[in-house]
């Protein structure tokens, strides 16, 4: 297994698609925080840049990142069929689901790690700018800093995994991409507005797949939809079907 | 040794490959041989176990591929140059390669030397020429030093130079005691490198046999007669019941007697031989004939 990876990190690591997504991935939450740090004002009387603030804002424009992760994850699987590098693939490794769970495994670790490196930077280098503007930064004032920062990763890791999925059962670059894009960014607010009217509760949105995941990085759950944890719980049990499911579809067609 | 079993792939309702069963020795280069869309491509993929086939197995040496723990030492395939990621460099490409296998590093720096691509091998493929995927293609083969060789066209695209290379290293695996089975549609390539054939038509096995064997029963043979008197052997060799092909003036191709009986009746008639000499036809007249009924695209007529 441990040849399999290593194969798999160097296919991840030579395709320049992957650098330029990732550091955008990387990118796009600390630009995005340390400015907000940096020039949120805590003197104007407008109420500054707090602990909490802080952690929105890293946590928020981490989902975004965790979108493009999920489009790394999606793009290494379709574009093994895309170039048809999947047959010399599976030549090299006749037993299929084992480059399927290599790869998995290979990406899921690098989004993972990505995004730690984005909430570990983005929180001191965030909080050392906004406390140079006077504001107060202690993680201790809000009990779900800790979890919410976390929870921005697991959903990291778990977007990654449901782009992995939706690429092995779609096996097509721009399918999986718009399904990643389209479907939790729109698909789920329709139907889960479209359930929500049929069945009077708006509770039901909150069990969209995408929106659930979504839910590990807010801050403030102060609604009646799931918790934190049964939210992730949630979102990575479907990220598995798919995974699991995608992984049946590879290992029953032709490659 | 590879043994092909009862082999059966259908695509919907079209039947790519049909109960195909047929072995590949050791020590040869073996041709395979077929009309566009006769099933190579498919029955190398299925052989493969890349396409899943409705029915029938191949061995490789006894054992299935799915059961090869490092496949890539002991069978190299290249079914299409054209399967890699073309923003990866060669060197990248054989490297994740080596490393599904656990073979070295510095084996990849062999192999690029090997195929003469040590110079290009940190440039993306996308500026590699048809050709120059062949070579990386071919280097891939070669990573795990394998005892069994499958190549779907590894000529195409090559230049003259290039596929003799290819010829002379494939013949040379072959020496080896390497088991090579070589598809191409370039037959009088495969007339200089393969000594065994298998050669299908519509998904079937039409034969199986060494290259001069099938030329022999299949191609055309005839006689050539070269006299400056050819017109009088045209009565005694029709008295015999040769057809006779008039070239020119001075040359005839005769069907249906043998070299001694021509120059017997030559000698009886007491006239001067230029040429007396027994014709065959080429491995692409014999391919022509064996896979006549098996042509599934043909053209509509001759050039106008």
């Amino acid at each position: 297994m441990m040849n399999l990876l290593r194969a798999e990190w160097i296919k991840l690591r030579t395709v320049t698609m992957n650098w330029v997504l990732g550091s955008i991935a990387l990118a796009f939450p600390l630009v995005v925080t340390l400015l907000t740090a940096a020039f949120t004002n805590n003197d104007d009387g407008n109420g500054g840049l707090d602990t909490e603030g802080l952690i929105s804002v890293l946590t928020g424009t981490t989902v975004v990142s965790a979108l493009l992760c999920g489009v790394i994850a999606a793009a290494s699987i379709t574009s093994e069929f895309g170039f048809g590098t999947i047959r010399p693939s599976f030549a090299a490794t006749p037993r299929r689901s084992r480059v399927i769970a290599a790869k998995g495994i290979v990406v899921v670790a690098a989004t993972t790690v990505l995004a730690a490196v984005v909430q570990v930077v983005g929180w001191y280098a965030g909080g050392a700018l906004a406390e140079s503007q006077d504001a107060i930064i202690d993680l201790g004032d809000v009990p779900t800093g800790m979890a919410t920062m976390v929870g921005a990763v697991v959903l990291t890791a778990l977007m990654s995994l449901a782009g992995y999925g939706l690429g092995l059962i779609t096996r097509s670059t721009p399918v999986a991409v718009s399904v990643l894009i389209v479907w939790p960014l729109i698909a789920e607010g329709l139907v889960g507005a479209l359930l929500s009217l049929v069945f009077s509760s708006d509770s039901i949105a909150r069990w969209m797949p995408f929106q659930a995941g979504i839910r590990l990085a807010v801050v403030d759950l102060f609604d009646d939809g799931p918790s934190r944890f049964t939210s992730g719980v949630y979102f990575g049990a479907v990220s598995l079907v798919l995974v699991v499911f995608g992984g049946w579809l590879v290992n029953r067609r032709d490659a | 040794m590879i043994t092909v079993h009862d082999l059966t792939k259908r695509f919907g309702s079209k039947l790519a490959v049909d109960h195909l069963g047929f072995e590949v020795r050791p020590g040869a280069v073996t041709g395979f041989l077929g009309p566009n869309g006769s099933g190579k491509s498919t029955s190398m993929r299925c052989m493969l176990e890349l396409d899943r086939p409705e029915t029938g197995s191949t061995l490789f040496d006894g054992k299935p591929y799915h059961t090869l723990r490092r496949p890539l030492h002991e069978v190299g395939a290249l079914l299409d140059a054209g399967y890699v990621h073309p923003g990866r460099s060669g060197r990248n490409h054989l490297r994740w390669l080596a490393a599904s296998n656990g073979i070295p590093k510095s084996r990849v720096d062999q192999v690029l030397e090997l195929v003469g691509l040590t110079a290009v091998g940190g440039a993306r493929v996308r500026s590699y020429s048809l050709g120059m995927r062949q070579r990386l293609g071919l280097a891939s083969v070669l990573l795990g030093d394998p005892h069994t060789i499958i190549l779907d066209e590894p000529a195409n695209g090559l230049d003259p130079e290039g596929i003799r290379w290819i010829r002379d290293v494939l013949t040379h695996l072959a020496s080896q005691g390497r088991t090579v089975l070589v598809s191409s549609h370039q037959l009088s390539e495969m007339a200089l490198m393969a000594t065994d054939l298998v050669v299908i038509g519509q998904g079937r096995l039409i034969e199986q046999s060494t290259v001069a064997d099938f030329v022999d029963r299949y191609a055309e043979r005839w006689v050539r007669v070269q006299s400056p008197t050819v017109g009088a052997l045209q009565a005694p060799l029709a008295a015999l019941g040769a057809q006779i092909e008039t070239v020119d003036a001075t040359t005839l191709h005769v069907r249906g007697v043998d070299c001694p009986q021509v120059g017997e009746l030559a000698a009886a008639q007491q006239l001067v031989l230029h040429e007396l000499s027994r014709q065959t036809g080429s491995l692409e007249d014999a391919f022509l004939k064996a896979t006549a009924a098996s042509q599934e695209y043909r053209s509509g007529g001759g050039a106008q």
